[in-house]
């Protein structure tokens, strides 16, 4: 364990320390050389004190006292006394021993005490963890974690100051003395993205990291041990994690309530529309079905319910487009042939094209993909209306299905106008419409955005292509998902 | 002109009225009923010859008085109303009982159609072991459940024994759509019901061969989402 900025201690400290211990050797020499005590009794006495100075002091204390101590029993106690000589050379071998005896003992004593120091100050570090750590979890989530985060580090560690700069929400928060400029401090070290420790200064600034990427900075200075600022560090990044995904919760959640919303509108909306048409309808039908009108009146009843149909139609379809907005687009998936839709689909709508023949070219490769049948119609569907709606009268509209092992490709090109470089991309945005089209075709402009979510939900992608001789092409790729676990086809 | 006297139940006053009046004009008697457990006691007390009734009704539902009349009196003809789009909805009325469905808005037209096609069947009494054996007709298809031959304008067709059951299940019931789970279940057998691309499949090879338009099918429609239905009769 690194020793921290409290281990360091003043000289006068020390010649303090030095002169107690000093001062009890005086007394004991007077107390054993007026009583004559044998060399060996006072060697043990000097002992004690050494050992009580390691104790309590430490080795360095310890060893200088040690060697006052064979001073003293050198000069009072081994003959001649009041001399530093030593007439008989055991005498030397006594004063070796007692200075090794002397050494060892003291190095033994002072480090237990410095391993009880240690395990002490380590318990008192964790505990100061552990109490960030649990003020982190009751932090107000609804608040930035940063000024929370300040007072709480300042509080736990007794520091100075502690200034935290938030990268995302490029705040700074501190606490303490610091004036405005070195605040920055915790700013510098997240542009710099540097760990340091400055033992002259007692400043302490760690980079706040969520997985590798950098957050924020802290620094703190006071008395915090590098090893407990790195854990400082990760519990921040804790606090700020907490923060970003308990709003980025509140944030969905906001989000799934305005969506489920809208949805109830347009339901409620288009069931309202819904009662008052079929009035109408049944009304203006009924008026042709007496068979009593005359030419004009025939004429005016059919617009009445045309128009009404065509309302019908667009209340549908906006009621379709809400529900596949409303949620992530769940698929129901089943083994697709896609000939066979594609002609199922044509054959459906054909009588609602306005006249234009469809062309179908299928490269018939009758196996199955794996596809949710009813979007799959719903994207052919929305192309052909739209061919329908943008051609020339009369004019062809040409379906292609290609098949590889592993693709579909599925086209439908129609002879109308240039979709303009600028817009080919945007078509398929949700309430987007070509200044082009917005005058000329009516539309919502809600159609192809659903296309491009259903293409995506079968990991598929549409685009569109479009030239002023070879008309509009409109593509849905998808790949074909290995049909699995499905029964055997009973085809007999 | 029209005849039979009609329970139209619906809770929207507007849509009652429309009905009473257009339906009345064409000859049909009408009787209007608000609520599902109203229309049950008119149908306890007074003989109906159709009964259109509307899904969403507050209190009891289309749904749960189409049952209940069902069990009363099995072989009433009755029509739902369907508002919504979702095709659920059509299936649960099919399955509930009713005969036939038709979505809001409709032509006064197609729903004196269903209308008539709804009380013809029942008025037909049930199939006597005869009938059952009888040779259907619809258009220029001819089906004999005897000899288990189908015939497109008196030339025989070549059809596989599936194919058969399901032309066979799809014309004793025509006029009438019938979803795609009864298909599979009375065809392929109960263990089937959510296989679509069986059916997919066989209603393609039949329109092959049954139709002169295979894009265009006159005979062999689709009752998008819901299920087939075998055309009624011709209109040429």
């Amino acid at each position: 364990m690194a020793i921290p900025f409290t281990e360091k201690r003043s000289w006068l400290y020390l010649l303090q320390q030095c002169a107690v211990s000093c001062a009890a050797l005086a007394i004991l020499t007077a107390i054993a050389f007026s009583l004559h005590f044998p060399i060996a009794a006072a060697g043990f006495m000097y002992l004690l004190v050494v050992v009580l100075a390691a104790l309590r002091y430490g080795i360095w204390q310890a060893t200088c006292i040690s060697l006052i101590a064979v001073g003293c029993l050198n000069f009072f106690f081994i003959p001649p006394i009041f001399s530093f000589v030593v007439a008989d050379n055991r005498d030397w071998i006594a004063l070796l021993s007692f200075q090794v005896c002397a050494l060892v003992v003291s190095r033994l004593s002072s480090r237990e005490r410095k391993v009880a120091r240690d395990a002490d100050y380590q318990r008192i570090q964790m505990e100061k963890l552990f109490e960030l750590s649990r003020g982190i979890l009751i932090f107000d989530l609804h608040a930035p974690p940063g000024p929370q985060l300040v007072q709480l580090l300042r509080g736990t560690f007794s520091a100075d100051d502690v200034a935290i700069f938030d990268a995302d929400l490029v705040r700074l928060d501190h606490e303490g003395q610091w004036s405005p400029d070195q605040r920055q401090i915790a700013r510098q070290a997240f542009l710099a993205d540097k760990n340091d420790d400055d033992p002259s200064l007692r400043t302490t600034q760690r980079v706040i990291r969520i997985g590798a990427t950098p957050v924020g900075a802290i620094a703190i200075r006071g008395e915090v041990d590098p090893l407990i600022a790195n854990a400082v560090a990760s519990l921040a990044a804790i606090a700020f994690e907490r923060f970003r995904s308990y709003e980025k919760e509140a944030r969905a959640e906001s989000a799934t309530q305005a969506e489920q919303l809208r949805v109830a509108v347009l339901d409620a909306l288009a069931h309202a529309f819904k009662t008052p048409l079929t009035v109408i309808c049944t009304a203006s039908s009924g008026l042709q079905e007496l068979g009593t009108l005359d030419k004009t009146e025939v004429e005016l009843a059919e617009l009445i319910s045309q128009e009404a149909v065509g309302l019908n139609r667009l209340c549908t379809r906006l009621l379709q487009t809400a529900k596949l907005e409303a949620s992530t687009v769940t698929l129901r998936t089943e083994p697709v042939v896609p000939s066979i839709l594609v002609k199922e689909v044509v054959s459906q709508l054909a009588p609602t094209l306005k006249g234009h023949p469809v062309e179908l070219s299928i490269q018939e490769q009758d196996t199955p993909l794996q596809g949710d049948p009813e979007l799959l119609m719903m994207i052919l569907t929305q192309y052909l209306d739209n061919a329908a709606k943008y051609s020339p009268p009369n004019a062809p509209i040409q379906v292609t299905v290609r098949e590889s092992e592993s693709e579909l490709l599925l086209s439908v090109r129609n002879r109308g106008p240039l979709i303009r470089m600028q817009d080919r991309e945007r078509v398929f945005e949700r309430f987007y419409r070509s200044s082009d089209a917005r005058d000329r075709v009516p539309g919502t402009g809600v159609g192809l955005s659903i296309v491009k979510k259903a293409a995506e939900a079968h990991h598929g992608h549409v685009w569109v292509v479009s030239g002023e001789q070879e008309g509009t092409t409109f593509f849905l790729s998808m790949p074909k998902l290995q049909v699995g676990g499905t029964k055997a086809w009973n085809l007999e | 002109m029209e005849s039979g006297v009609i329970l139209v139940v619906d809770d929207e006053m507007s849509i009652r009225r429309a009905l009473h009046t257009t339906l009345e004009k064409l000859g049909f008697k009408v009787v209007e009923a608000a609520r599902g457990e109203e229309a049950l006691s008119l149908v306890r007390t007074n003989p109906f010859d159709a009964v259109l009734l509307d899904i969403n009704m507050p209190g009891m539902n289309g749904i749960e008085t189409c049952k209940s009349m069902r069990r009363l009196f099995p072989r009433i003809p009755i029509l739902m109303l369907t508002v919504r789009d979702s095709e659920d909805d059509k299936v649960e009325a099919l399955d509930a009982g009713a005969d036939d469905y038709i979505t809001k808005p409709f032509q006064l037209r197609e729903l004196t159609a269903r209308i008539r096609a709804a009380m013809r069947w029942t008025r037909a009494a049930a199939p006597s072991p005869d009938e059952a054996a009888a040779v259907l007709r619809v258009g220029d298809i001819e089906l004999d459940p005897v000899r288990r031959t189908v015939k497109k304008a008196s030339r025989p067709v070549h059809l596989t024994p599936k194919e058969f059951e399901l032309t066979h299940q799809l014309m004793s019931y025509a006029g009438r759509p019938i979803p795609h789970s009864r298909l599979l279940n009375s065809v392929w057998g109960p263990e089937y019901g959510g296989e679509l691309e069986y059916l997919r499949t066989f209603m393609h090879q039949l329109r092959r061969k049954l139709e002169d338009d295979p894009a265009n099918p006159q005979y062999l429609l689709t009752d998008a989402h819901v299920g087939y239905r075998f055309v009624e009769k011709l209109d040429r």
